[in-house]
């Protein structure tokens, strides 16, 4: 849908999935400024105008950049967007260029080019991949032998949990994060190198340790805001799919990297939350899944595809919360979040409560992917600090 | 003083539509509008530092916790027995965020010279599509136009407000691009939250343990350390700085050597932080006492329904 704003800093829009659907589906007036937000000239020529363009007109000052990004109803277009789908990883090919990632994104414009680029199609393939290769098991199913990097992996992920042993909180009143935190993430920058190196087993992949190292260093918080979000644990994701990128990892490792090594992560990173009190700072509160994580309801709900009895709604079962959330991500996490928030689910969870509703774990699962591609990958607040080198290329200008 | 501009006639409604807002039940639309509209006049007519006199009760983030709100009222005393200065963040996290800000600009319009409501960083159309007062309004609603309604109100909410001439009041913190209170008094606020400048480090800022300025962590505003808050201070002539912005665990903060004070007004900040909340009571003489609140009891059970979001449909 072609916008045609006079707001003068209205960005060109490509033809996203979203935009298609929408344009499709006569009803629902959609033109509006991805700048300020008001009406676009498309919105005049729809036959039903916009339901409060004629007692509150759009705003006569210009504000200098209003990003309204999906705004504001779009339920078609997110009805007919499609899932996303698991993609190979295209493994780098010598010779290799690596750098020191850098953010990118400061704008819808970025997202977009992001999101519609190699980079961002590959990565979102990646998470549906590793999503798709825990369907239907559970955490203590066998699987193959490990390789020895997922074994490294794993062993990292005890030494960060030792640390955490070794740097007990300090007593604090002020600010709600523990300074503790600062020292063990300080900790993880002076020994992240000797973390990473034991990965890059050739020489010619050995410089590839300065481009993994920031991926690795950002995926456990902020130690200057002491706090932990979805950013974070996009940037662990992001740390894996360079390995994949590297061939360090390969699809017949995804289902330990999701059983094992996520699993792995996502006790250290709750750990590190409850000792070091991380603030939720990108939270959506109680309109979102869960304060700090996202990716393990994705994993979590592909567990559950196909199982007997266990239905979304079976989350309400204080039984099954307490015999299955070893087993199943998406039950730890409900189990977590009951444990720490007082009130009413339904109120302090009303997301949770909502999907407990749909009737499968596939449709759970499929409508998770697209809610972490609209939700976190198309929001700029999150993917600001995302990195790009030369695994997770930035394109400048348009290549698809 | 006259406590507000709107004809005596239509205090009834308004004061109907404050009951049923004191009640958790929101209002429609159509008066959402009406409200909006009013209260809209009322704003524009504000200074970018709007001047407050003592005694003043100020508050920091609410974030949709309207419960808690109602238990600040209870505490602090009722508008407008009580004068209100709220620091922004009305909206996004809790459950309420709807009830809430329309509660507090119900009480503007009622009360314009009882109550102060400056913008924080979540009034703001960007930020409200991330962090759930646009899924809120839709989830309410069943579309987005109170939310096109409030955000559009939100731009003309004042940025700063300065009590008695010697506190400082606003959501985040200073900019270097702002030496004097007058360089804010000058520039255009009526627009969207931009993502770099003075207003938006207004919104975004933090002090910080180091001196000077630092590049912020949140990826908006500054850092600001004790040597910038003293020389802000001493060029203004000014006693305190009171900001809001962040969670503070027994709901206020001393910073900069009683230069900066941080006021967080959200008990148990999103059903699980275990913080206290705090409001500041400043009196007649301009002695500053504050008072700690934690989550409102709550009697019976949430009015919620269940609704498929429309990822799963």
């Amino acid at each position: 849908m072609p916008e045609h704003c006079p707001c003068p800093s209205a960005p060109s829009l490509n033809s996203s999935p979203a935009t298609v659907a929408t344009a499709a589906i006569p009803a629902p007036p959609e033109s509006f400024c991805r700048s300020c937000g008001g009406p676009t000239s498309d919105a005049a020529s729809i036959s039903s105008p916009p339901p409060w363009s004629d007692s509150s007109p759009p705003p006569a000052y210009r504000p200098l950049r209003a990003p309204a990004i999906n705004a504001p109803t779009n339920t078609n277009a997110i009805i007919l967007s499609p899932v996303p789908r698991p993609l190979p990883v295209p493994v780098a090919e010598p010779p290799y260029h690596f750098e020191v990632p850098m953010k990118r994104i400061s704008s819808p414009d970025d997202i977009q080019r992001f999101n519609s680029s190699s980079s961002g199609r590959h990565f979102l393939g990646f998470v549906a991949a590793l999503s798709d290769s825990a369907r239907s098991r559970k955490i203590s199913d066998p699987i193959s032998p490990l390789t020895p990097i997922i074994s490294h992996l794993l062993s990292v992920m005890e030494t960060l949990d030792k640390w955490i042993d070794e740097i007990p909180p300090l007593p604090h009143s002020s600010r709600y994060g523990n300074p503790a935190y600062r020292s063990w993430h300080e900790k993880l920058s002076d020994k992240g190198i000797s973390l990473v190196v034991p990965l890059l087993t050739s020489d010619e992949l050995g410089p590839a340790a300065d481009e993994l190292l920031p991926y690795l260093l950002d995926s456990f918080g902020n130690p200057s805001r002491i706090d932990y979000g979805t950013g974070h644990e996009t940037n662990f994701v992001a740390f894996l799919f360079c390995l994949a990128r590297l061939g360090l990892v390969k699809e017949e490792d995804y289902t330990a990297l999701v059983t094992r090594l996520f699993v792995a992560y996502l006790r250290l990173m709750r750990r590190l939350q409850t000792e070091y009190c991380l603030e939720p700072a990108g939270s959506h509160g109680v309109w979102g899944l869960d304060d700090y994580h996202f990716i393990p309801f994705i994993f979590g709900s592909a567990q559950l595809i196909d199982h007997k009895y266990m239905k979304p709604k079976s989350i309400h079962n204080p039984d099954i919360l307490d015999n299955f959330s070893t087993e199943y991500m998406y039950l730890t996490c409900v189990a977590f979040v009951k444990k720490v928030k007082k009130g009413v689910f339904a109120e302090h969870s009303p997301m949770l409560d909502d999907i407990s509703g749909v009737a499968t774990w596939n449709k759970v699962n499929s409508g998770l992917l697209k809610m972490y591609k609209a939700e976190v990958l198309e929001k700029v607040p999150i993917m600001q600090h995302f990195l790009f080198g030369s695994l997770i290329k930035w394109y400048d200008s348009q290549i698809f | 003083m006259s406590t507000s501009p709107v004809p005596a006639s239509s205090h009834g409604n308004l004061d109907e539509q404050i009951a049923q807002l004191m009640q958790c039940k929101p209002l429609s639309e159509q008066e959402v509008r009406v409200l909006c509209d009013k209260a809209k006049e009322i704003l524009m007519e504000e200074s970018n530092v709007q001047p407050v006199k003592s005694p003043v009760t100020i508050c920091g983030d609410i974030h949709g916790q309207f419960h808690d709100l109602a238990e600040l009222f209870r505490i602090g005393g009722k508008c407008p027995d009580t004068n209100y200065l709220f620091m922004g963040d009305y909206v996004d996290r809790g459950y309420y965020s709807v009830e809430t800000v329309t509660l507090l600009v119900a009480l503007k319009v009622r009360y314009s010279q009882r109550i102060t409501i400056l913008r924080g960083n979540h009034e703001s159309r960007q930020i409200t599509q991330v962090y759930g007062f646009y899924d809120e309004c839709l989830r309410k609603y069943g579309n987005a136009n109170v939310w096109k309604i409030f955000t559009d109100l939100f731009d003309y909410f004042p940025l700063t407000a300065l009590v008695e001439s010697e506190i400082f009041c606003l959501h985040g913190g200073l900019s270097p691009s702002i030496e004097t209170l007058d360089n804010i008094r000058n520039f255009d606020r009526v627009q969207e939250v931009p993502h770099e400048g003075p207003m938006c480090d207004l919104l975004w800022s933090d002090p910080d343990d180091r001196c000077g300025w630092g590049i912020s962590p949140r990826g908006a505003g500054y850092t600001f350390g004790q040597d910038i808050s003293e020389q802000f201070n001493n060029t203004n002539k000014l006693k305190l700085i009171a900001r809001a912005h962040q969670l503070v665990m027994e709901g206020f903060n001393w910073g900069h050597d009683q230069k900066v004070v941080t006021i967080f007004s959200a008990p148990n900040y999103c059903y699980r932080c275990g913080n206290m909340a705090s409001i500041l009571e400043v009196d007649d003489c301009k002695g500053h006492t504050f008072i700690q609140f934690e989550p409102a009891p709550r009697r019976g059970e949430p009015d919620v329904t269940r609704r498929t979001p429309d990822y799963f449909l």
